[in-house]
């Protein structure tokens, strides 16, 4: 049960010296880290409870093999596609929201003792020690709860919206609880727009949530609790104007949120700097047009000037936030740079958040480049560290990626801002799920599009798929840098990786790779050759066991189907065997089918390879092949498919061309019996595209592809 | 009821509710049908359960990626691969383990699935590297060793008494352990700087916790629920002890000679022997009491502290080759007999 740790000898004495006892009492603690008399003890150098712990953590780096800790590291549990990771995720945080819901609504079962008869607990007893409040059953109120307002206070405490709203209601509503209390039950239902946020005990929940996105809608309730109450207290307090004034302004509730404030104004009561910060970033609801928006700022400025209110960070970053959401132009880029250099006079430097709104207002898709983001790595990277200020902070990251590949195309600054990220504890700037894959989906694009292969390649290795894992349009950019490169091992290893990342099914992408592979097929290693033809047999097999899953499960949205050129690549690599037994020709074979049998999406774009791999084929032996490669030639109607059944039937009869020709002009019932079924098909593949229609329907049926194996016997 | 629906004429109210009945009726007699065919039936007792023992088809995912201890690079960090203490896991751990026992000539299962290999504790997050990089990392946290506790001896001087307690760590909700109130405090006797009586009376109140081979004392106290209060115990214990040691009583001045916890040669017959010897030997026949005896200083007879040791080592470390030995050469010497010759 105990895992029985018992202390050396040694280190007791070490841990728990003692002079001899006379010394003991009264012993004086000496001042300096040095032992004073070169015998007692220095004194301690104080530290936290985690110090230690901390500076453990600090000794361990990065693993690029493994996964995420919170995932099992087991190569049947670790995720590799985005769905999986995000199902694990909150498949596990699941069973712990079971936990706490067992926990919540069957508390008795935490407080009693096993051997204690039931219902005869004495005391309230906790097993837990020390007793800590975080891992403590919640209390759950409904109609029949006997509420105290300490009660109230302890949901306002802990957030709970919806418990203390009820609280509140069970207490009487606005006539039975306290002024204090309610002002601070105001400044929750502010806060949090009368809405239940999302717990911060469900780290996962709150790390893949969808709510990306802030709108900067009104969504402020008109006429709820909050407003309510605010009415009900009296005489309004600044407290209670600063509350009101800030939810309003933060859920963009504008107008009235600026009525109240010169309400209060005239009324004579002081407001707070975070009272005009929120007033400053939703200033632009006022007034339509640009000019009056920003008259509209300055003035604001000056009456918070007028006040005798002094500025801080959040007011820089809320007057940035209102010009960047007014749109781009010449003169809100004026005016930012203005506000900037004019808190900087205050002594006042932009934080990230500050420095996002400056990167959204100047760094445009479609318009002149500007280079302030190097300035800004160049500040952060001499900061001894990052701090979370405003939510917005956690922007900053993604966006500067995002100028660094599509804005300024600079590999260099894309480096250095992921160094930035991954110094000390920067990491958690990152925001969330969402933003840290287009965080990477930034990074990876502007590697492929700039850095050096080796770097590249390097850097792929390190972050897929552990830390982020493609898009296709990501991996579309990384097939290309890697058919660039001429990396036809790691071409080879891209399907798997499809198939592992959820992509096989993606037609486009797949067709992509083929090409890709193809085109630097010629000068790899036999080594590789091989293994981009396995790939390539693979991708087939792929397609034909998606096509029949799909048939017997009906799925509702079939998937789209290889396009006939993609074919003719797998077709191009497979046929490079130089034996007849090779696994390559039944790969052929089959793609050949899938040609035959129309199943492919438009027609070939290199015809040529077909004719080439028809004439490959007769020449290894394997006639069947060439025929169904030539009569699917003919009857795409391509003119290479003349040429094309001349040269194979030459070859494979072993006669010169112009008798083969000659031949082809004969009759056709006289060829019929002399000929071998796959030369039979090959004539009626040029008869179909000499005259555009078979001799004999019915001869043609001959050329079944079942003897395939057949030899050339002639 | 079934005379009911012969008679029975379609009716617009009484329709659904009749249908009703009629399902009603059929269904319960099926019902009562089944059950006879299933009473009537012999159950064959099936212990083994080979009927619904199917052969299920295990299905393999396909899209596992390769172990990821064959991607990791040779000069790769191992303490980020493996931080922390865990069950072993062949496919993190890139070495060729083998483990278990298998009969003469064959080799040990690989590491896969190798339960031998998860059930012995590893220390793969011990290695040396990471304990180096660990102990540099707390070392802001460690104050400089006092330069003059440089030997275990300096240490044993200035710091005779140790406080031996013991920490435990588990996983359950609570943190405490019984264990973990003992307190054992250990000391030389010699550092006491006791005299020959408190010494004495010393280790007559400590009873056993007194160690004569090792001259260590233990005092161990768990009767408080706290360990500082058992400290302070053991503390309390050991000044008490030490304090009363050094308290002489009235009753002790009774102490006899059966009381006595060794042989004192002074008091005993063997020195008022040789003193009645030596005065016979000078020729002064006198009668001394007992305390002159006592008092009488044989540093004046020749050879007498040779046999009042010989003498006391006999009876305090009891009879033996050596003892003996060292008596006879005592007592030739004393006699002025000459060395025994060994031939």
């Amino acid at each position: 049960m105990y895992s029985n740790v018992v202390v050396p000898r040694h280190w007791t004495r070490l841990s728990c010296l003692c002079r001899s006892l006379t010394s003991l009492e009264g012993q004086k603690v000496p001042q300096t880290a040095k032992s004073s008399d070169g015998i007692s003890p220095p004194p301690r150098i104080r530290r936290g409870p985690t110090d230690i712990l901390q500076a453990l953590a600090a000794t361990v780096g990065t693993d690029p093999t493994a996964a995420h800790y919170k995932y099992h590291d087991d190569p049947y549990l670790i995720p590799l596609s985005n769905f999986r990771k995000r199902a694990y995720a909150l498949s596990a945080e699941a069973g712990r929201k079971a936990a706490a819901w067992i926990r919540d609504e069957h508390a008795d079962l935490f407080t009693t003792r096993e051997w204690d008869p039931p219902n005869k607990a004495k005391t309230p007893y906790f097993n837990a020690d020390p007793h800590i409040k975080a891992f403590e059953p919640k209390p759950i109120y409904n109609d029949e709860s006997k509420v105290t307002e300490a009660d109230l206070q302890y949901a306002i405490k802990n957030a709970l919206i919806e418990d203390s709203t009820k609280v509140f209601q069970l207490l009487g509503g606005v006539e039975g609880v306290n002024d204090e209390l309610k002002l601070q039950f105001l400044q929750l239902l502010c806060f949090y727009n009368e809405k239940e946020p999302d717990s911060m005990e469900w780290l996962e929940e709150r790390w893949f949530a969808a709510n990306t996105r802030d709108r900067q809608a009104t969504t402020w309730r008109v006429g709820g609790l909050a407003e309510k109450i605010f009415q009900s207290l009296e005489p309004k307090t600044s407290e209670a104007y600063c509350a009101i004034i800030q939810g309003m302004a933060k859920y963009y509730q504008a107008e009235r949120a600026h009525m109240l404030a010169s309400e209060a104004i005239e009324k004579g009561l002081q407001l707070s700097t975070s009272v005009y910060n929120s007033l400053l970033a939703c200033v632009g609801f006022l007034r339509e047009g640009t000019q009056m928006r920003i008259e509209a700022l300055k003035s604001t400025l000056a009456q918070m000037n007028e006040q005798g209110i002094s500025p801080n960070s959040e007011t820089l970053s809320a007057c940035l936030k209102s010009i960047s959401a007014w749109g781009g132009g010449k003169a809100l880029q004026q005016v930012a740079l203005q506000v900037v250099a004019e808190f900087r006079k205050l002594g006042i430097e932009p934080g990230l958040a500050a420095y996002y709104y400056l990167l959204c207002v100047f760094c445009k898709e479609r318009g002149p480049r500007y280079d302030l983001l190097s300035t800004m790595i160049n500040d952060l990277e001499k900061k001894q560290s990052l701090v979370a200020t405003e939510p917005a902070d956690t922007n900053f990251f993604i966006t500067a990626m995002g100028v660094c590949s599509d804005h300024l195309q600079n590999m260099d600054l894309a480096e250095r801002l992921h160094n930035l990220l991954m110094k000390d504890d920067n990491y958690k700037l990152v925001g969330d799920a969402y933003k840290e894959s287009i965080f990477y989906r930034h990074y990876v694009t502007v590697t492929c599009r700039l850095a050096p292969f080796e770097k590249t390649v390097e850097i792929l290795d390190t972050l897929i798929p552990n830390v982020y894992v493609p898009e296709p349009s990501v991996m579309e950019e990384i097939i290309k840098t890697l058919e660039v490169g001429g990396a036809g091992d790691r071409l080879a290893q891209a399907w798997s990786q499809l198939v592992v990342f959820g992509h096989a099914r993606r037609a486009r992408l797949v067709e992509r790779l083929l090409d890709a592979m193809c085109n630097t097929y010629q000068g790899q290693d036999e080594e590789i050759k091989a293994k981009m033809r396995s790939a390539a047999t693979d991708i087939l097999n792929f397609g034909i066991m998606s096509e029949e899953q799909e048939e017997t499960k009906e799925l509702r949205t079939p998937g789209q189907k290889l396009s006939a050129s993609a074919l003719c690549n797998i077709v191009d690599m497979c046929s490079d065997a130089k034996d007849k037994a090779d696994p390559g020709w039944q790969t052929v074979n089959a793609a050949l089918q899938k040609l035959g049998r129309e199943e492919a999406a438009g027609v070939p774009a290199k015809p040529q390879v077909l004719a080439d791999v028809a004439q490959k084929a007769v020449a290894i032996g394997q006639p069947a092949i060439a025929a169904a490669a030539v009569t699917y030639l003919a009857e795409c109607g391509f003119e290479e498919a003349m040429s094309a059944s001349v040269q194979v039937l030459s070859t494979m009869l072993n006669r010169p061309e112009s008798e083969v020709e000659a031949l082809l002009g004969q009759q056709h019932s006289s060829l019929t019996g002399a000929l071998h079924p796959s030369a039979m098909a090959i004539a009626e593949a040029y008869s179909i595209a000499k005259t555009g229609a078979p001799v004999q329907r019915e001869s043609s049926s001959s050329s079944s592809d079942s003897d395939s194996e057949s030899s050339d016997d002639e | 009821m079934s005379l009911f629906i012969r008679n029975y004429k379609p009716n617009s109210l009484a329709t659904v509710y009749n249908v009703k009945i009629w399902r009603l009726h059929s269904t319960a007699a099926e019902s009562t049908q089944k059950k006879d065919e299933n009473e009537e039936e012999f159950r064959v007792l099936d212990i083994l359960k080979k009927k619904d023992r199917i052969q299920r088809k295990v299905t393999r995912r396909a899209d596992i990626q390769p172990d990821r201890s064959d991607r990791m690079a040779p000069d790769q960090n191992w303490g980020n691969v493996w931080p922390g203490p865990k069950t072993f896991h062949p496919s993190s751990v890139p070495l060729p383990l083998r483990q278990g026992y298998v009969p003469k000539g064959q080799a040990p299962p690989g590491k896969k699935a190798n339960a031998e290999l998860m059930k012995v504790p590893n220390f793969l997050h011990l290695t040396p590297p990471v304990i180096k990089s660990q102990c540099e990392a707390i070392k802001q946290y460690c104050t400089e060793w006092p330069n003059l506790l440089n030997s275990q001896e300096a240490i044993e001087k200035h710091y005779p008494v140790e406080i031996i307690t013991s920490d435990y760590c588990h996983a359950s909700p609570s943190i405490r352990n019984p264990l973990a109130r003992i307190v054992t405090l250990r000391v030389k006797l010699s550092t006491l700087k006791l005299d020959k009586h408190a010494r004495d009376k010393f280790i007559r109140l400590v009873g056993d916790r007194y160690d004569s081979s090792t001259d260590l004392v233990t005092i161990t106290a768990d009767r408080c629920p706290a360990r500082i209060q058992n400290t302070d115990y053991v503390n309390y214990l050991l000044t008490a002890c030490f304090h009363e040691a050094w308290n002489v009583e009235e009753w002790e001045k009774d102490k006899t000679e059966d009381d006595m916890e060794y042989y004192d040669w002074n008091n005993n017959a063997s020195k008022k022997s040789l003193v009645n010897w030596h005065l016979q030997k000078k020729g002064e026949s006198k009668t001394l009491t007992d305390d002159e005896y006592k008092s009488f200083d044989v540093s004046e007879i020749q050879h007498a502290d040779g046999y009042k040791n010989a003498v006391s080592d006999w009876m305090n470390s009891g009879e033996s080759e050596e003892t003996v030995k060292k008596y006879a050469e005592a007592v030739r010497k004393l006699f002025g007999l000459p060395e025994k010759k060994v031939v």
